[in-house]
């Protein structure tokens, strides 16, 4: 959909612009662009930082509470006393700290920041946006705090105790608000393809979340209809709040690092519209079996196939755009979260996809190999870009590189090794769970004693992304302590890449 | 794509279309649905819950019981498996967990409608028809009283540990000390333990397991052998702790009485039939 045609170069010529690598561009301009992305990010620095810190804080949280959960699942006598820490508390505990926490705070930060590089326009009211990250916090930790202290909901996703919903509503209420204004208040005429997907999906997401809370808790809708709901909210939260802003990050890393823009304008098109139309209709395939009109889940199921085509776009894209610079890989540590980030985009939507077939889900359904693609999608895709943002966005923030490369590589390894594994154990496990679930001649218990093994791997892979997530705490507050070089030249790398890589 | 008002609008439609489709028809087509009565004389199926199964619920839901059961029982023609060569499905009903395909109907009362996305424990649509109160107490209390390999939590917390005065609560659960001297956990004394218990009282407990009739035959039972002290030890467990019961609290009740009440696939209805 090209709105404005000016010539199939526009774009590109935009695109260009943002790197600094072109030989056009002059010494004076590179300055003046210098000194405007400074005074942006300088007027981001309070606010976007707030919310990066208590992403960062809920991530620690989270992972405590995912090991807690997970070693429960082998070993029930683990911390089995209190009941605040019974497997089911804190298994909904963990969700809405990684999920309302974690993922949703660092995508708001990447909302936030973006648009306001991206529309080069500094950020209005910052103090505001204060009150909507207390506000947003707040709402997280009656989340995490009420459930411990049994009044979760059990509704997927949705498991906050209803007095958590406003600050919810009130904090993305403020967000998506300023999100909007810094964009109206725009200098760049170009609008970039990651602004497409954080315009959209400020806009969902509030919607998505009214609706749901709207539907489940306040005029509760009668009987499988409740799950109907719940189930288009916990897939489009996934498909319309975290995937399009991570794949809007990926959108802007990569070019950024690599210094040369976007492959294809269209193809950027085809994928943003293609998420847009395809994505929303796909929940219902949580569903599929289940008692409700058989014409639901098979809608859902033409949207999940329909999502190959934003897939296979944007995959390409990304790819040829990367095309002759993987070796940076070695070099730039957002460059090489985003890109795994990337890769498990592909993979798990069209994993996803299959998934949502009938034949396939009557093995799949039920078992830890949807956990295992969950996982997959949340943290090898989402997490990781995020992860890669924040190597990029913060020293730019706060003026201070990373203090250490080493605990960045012990980062990366921790989190790729452990979310391998983790999806490779419960891959497999969940696989066979399934087939043994559908042949009613084996005894539940040689199900359980199956699996267990699997599950065990699942705590190795999550301690291991613990140990990174402390390495990437550690770094995150030696940054803000100061503790890095100050930032003049190279951003950090791994290793120092060669003169003119 | 340089407005906004082109996202903005091109971002409202897709979204509306996939609320119309999956949210407001269905809601139009199941939010009205009553309860099925065959004819005036039967009671309407299904019922309220109500009293003691009504607080039950909320504890189901507090302890996030649905993120390991389910509660729907598929089609007896869902599910595919092989077995030389032949097709084979409808493992949920052939399991025993309902005498039939669960429907919207069966839910209308429920709220939230715990329907469930994993099995790490058997489905629960129906599981009132398949255990006894009794069991439920002490399944919940610690599940792995009846299977060895449950990975379920134990619900101990659920239930209080006191000491008896004057006769035993006609409630309290009928476990042996193996499981109630430490709630939650499965007891063993260690051996010095063991051999202090014997040294105190081990001809008392050695009268008590001759008085079972199954070991009338055992009097050469040797309290000082490795063997008899083992075989005495085992006994000892699954007696009652002296002095000591373990009685549910109202949550225990009340969460008992809800898994009793769910009964989801007994009564018949006409659009379950396959």
């Amino acid at each position: 959909m090209p709105s404005r045609v000016t010539g199939k170069a526009e774009p590109k010529r935009r695109v260009t612009e943002m790197s600094t690598t072109d030989a056009v561009i002059s010494e004076a301009d590179r300055v003046r662009a210098a000194a405007e992305r400074a005074a942006i990010d300088a007027s981001c620095r309070g606010p976007v930082l707030f919310f990066a810190s208590s992403a960062v804080f809920w991530l620690l949280v989270g992972s405590a509470l995912a090991v807690i959960a997970s070693v429960k699942l082998h070993s029930p006598y683990f911390l089995t006393g209190p009941a605040e820490l019974t497997f089911g508390r804190v298994r909904m505990a963990h969700l809405q700290a990684v999920g309302l926490g974690w993922t949703s705070l660092a995508t708001i930060t990447a909302a936030l920041w973006q648009m306001c590089r991206l529309a080069r326009t500094e950020l209005i009211y910052p103090k505001i946006l204060y009150a909507s990250g207390l506000s947003w916090n707040t709402g997280v930790a009656l989340a995490v705090l009420g459930i411990i202290f049994g009044d979760g909901q059990s509704v997927e996703w949705l498991d906050a105790p209803q007095y958590a919903a406003p600050f919810f509503v009130l904090g993305i209420g403020i967000v998506s608000a300023w999100v909007v204004a810094v964009f109206r208040r725009r200098r760049e005429p170009h609008v970039y393809v990651t602004q497409w997907y954080i315009l959209a999906a400020v806009f969902w997401f509030p919607w998505l979340y009214t609706v749901a809370v709207f539907m489940i808790f306040w005029f509760p809708a009668t009987g499988v209809v409740q799950p109907i709901v719940n189930w288009w909210f916990g897939h489009n939260v996934i498909g319309l709040w975290f995937t399009p802003v991570a794949v809007g990050t990926a959108y802007y890393i990569i070019p950024k690092v690599i210094g040369r823009p976007i492959h294809s304008y269209y193809l950027s098109i085809t994928g943003f519209w293609a998420l847009a139309l395809f994505y929303a209709w796909a929940g219902m395939h949580h569903l599929i079996g289940g008692p409700i009109p058989a014409w639901l889940a098979t809608a859902s199921t033409v949207g999940s196939m329909m999502m190959f085509i934003p897939v296979i776009a944007v995959g390409i894209n990304h790819h040829m755009t990367m095309l002759g610079h993987f070796d940076r890989l070695k070099y730039s540590p957002a460059l090489r979260f985003t890109v795994f980030g990337a890769i498990a985009y592909t993979w798990v939507s069209a994993q996803g996809a299959i998934e949502s077939l009938k034949d396939f889900s009557e093995v799949a359904h039920f078992t830890h190999y949807t956990v295992a693609h969950a996982h997959l999608g949340v943290y090898g895709f989402v997490a990781m870009i995020f992860f890669g943002l924040f190597y990029y966005m913060v020293p730019r923030l706060t003026g201070r590189e990373w203090a250490s490369s080493g605990l960045i590589r012990l980062h990366f390894w921790c989190s790729a090794v452990g979310i391998t594994i983790y999806f490779v154990a419960l891959s497999i496990g969940g696989w066979w769970q399934g087939r043994m679930l559908n042949n009613p001649n084996v005894p539940f218990g040689a199900i359980t004693t199956y699996i267990k093994p699997y599950l065990f791997a699942r705590t190795l892979a999550g301690v291991l992304m613990t140990v990174g997530h402390l390495a990437f705490a550690a770094l995150f507050v030696m940054n803000l302590a100061g503790w890095g070089r100050k930032r003049s030249g190279g951003p950090t790398y791994f290793n120092e890449p060669p003169a003119n890589p | 794509m340089d407005r906004g008002m082109v996202i903005f609008l091109g971002s409202l439609l897709t979204f509306s279309s996939s609320w119309l489709g999956l949210i407001l028809f269905p809601f139009w087509q199941l939010n009205n649905e009553q309860p099925y009565q065959k004819d005036a004389t039967e009671v309407p199926y299904p019922q309220p819950l109500q009293g003691l199964a009504l607080a039950g619920r909320k504890v189901y839901q507090a302890n996030g019981c649905m993120y390991c059961h389910s509660q729907q029982v598929r089609s007896e023609k869902f599910g595919n498996w092989w077995e030389n060569g032949l097709e084979k499905t409808g493992a949920d009903i052939k399991r025993g967990w309902g005498l039939r395909r669960n429907v919207s109907r069966d839910y209308i009362y429920d709220n939230p409608t715990m329907l469930g996305t994993m099995r790490t424990g058997p489905d629960l649509a129906n599981v009132g028809s398949r255990y006894t109160e009794a069991w439920q107490h002490a399944h919940t209390f610690n599940p792995r009283v009846f299977n060895d390999w449950s990975i379920m939590p134990s619900f101990a917390f659920l239930y209080r540990k006191e000491r008896v005065t004057g006769e035993r609560s006609d409630k309290a659960l009928t476990l042996g000390r193996e499981w109630t001297v430490d709630p939650g956990y499965r007891w063993r004394p260690t051996p010095d333990q063991w051999d202090a218990i014997l040294a105190e009282r081990g001809e008392a407990i050695k009268a008590q397991f001759l008085a079972r009739p199954e070991n009338a035959a055992a009097t050469g039972l040797d309290l000082t052998s490795p063997e008899g002290k083992r075989q005495l030890l085992e006994f000892w467990l699954t007696t009652e702790e002296e002095g000591y019961q373990i009685v549910p609290t109202d949550e225990a009740e009340a969460l008992v009485a809800y898994l009793l009440s769910l009964r989801k696939a007994e009564v018949p209805l006409p659009e379950a039939k396959e």
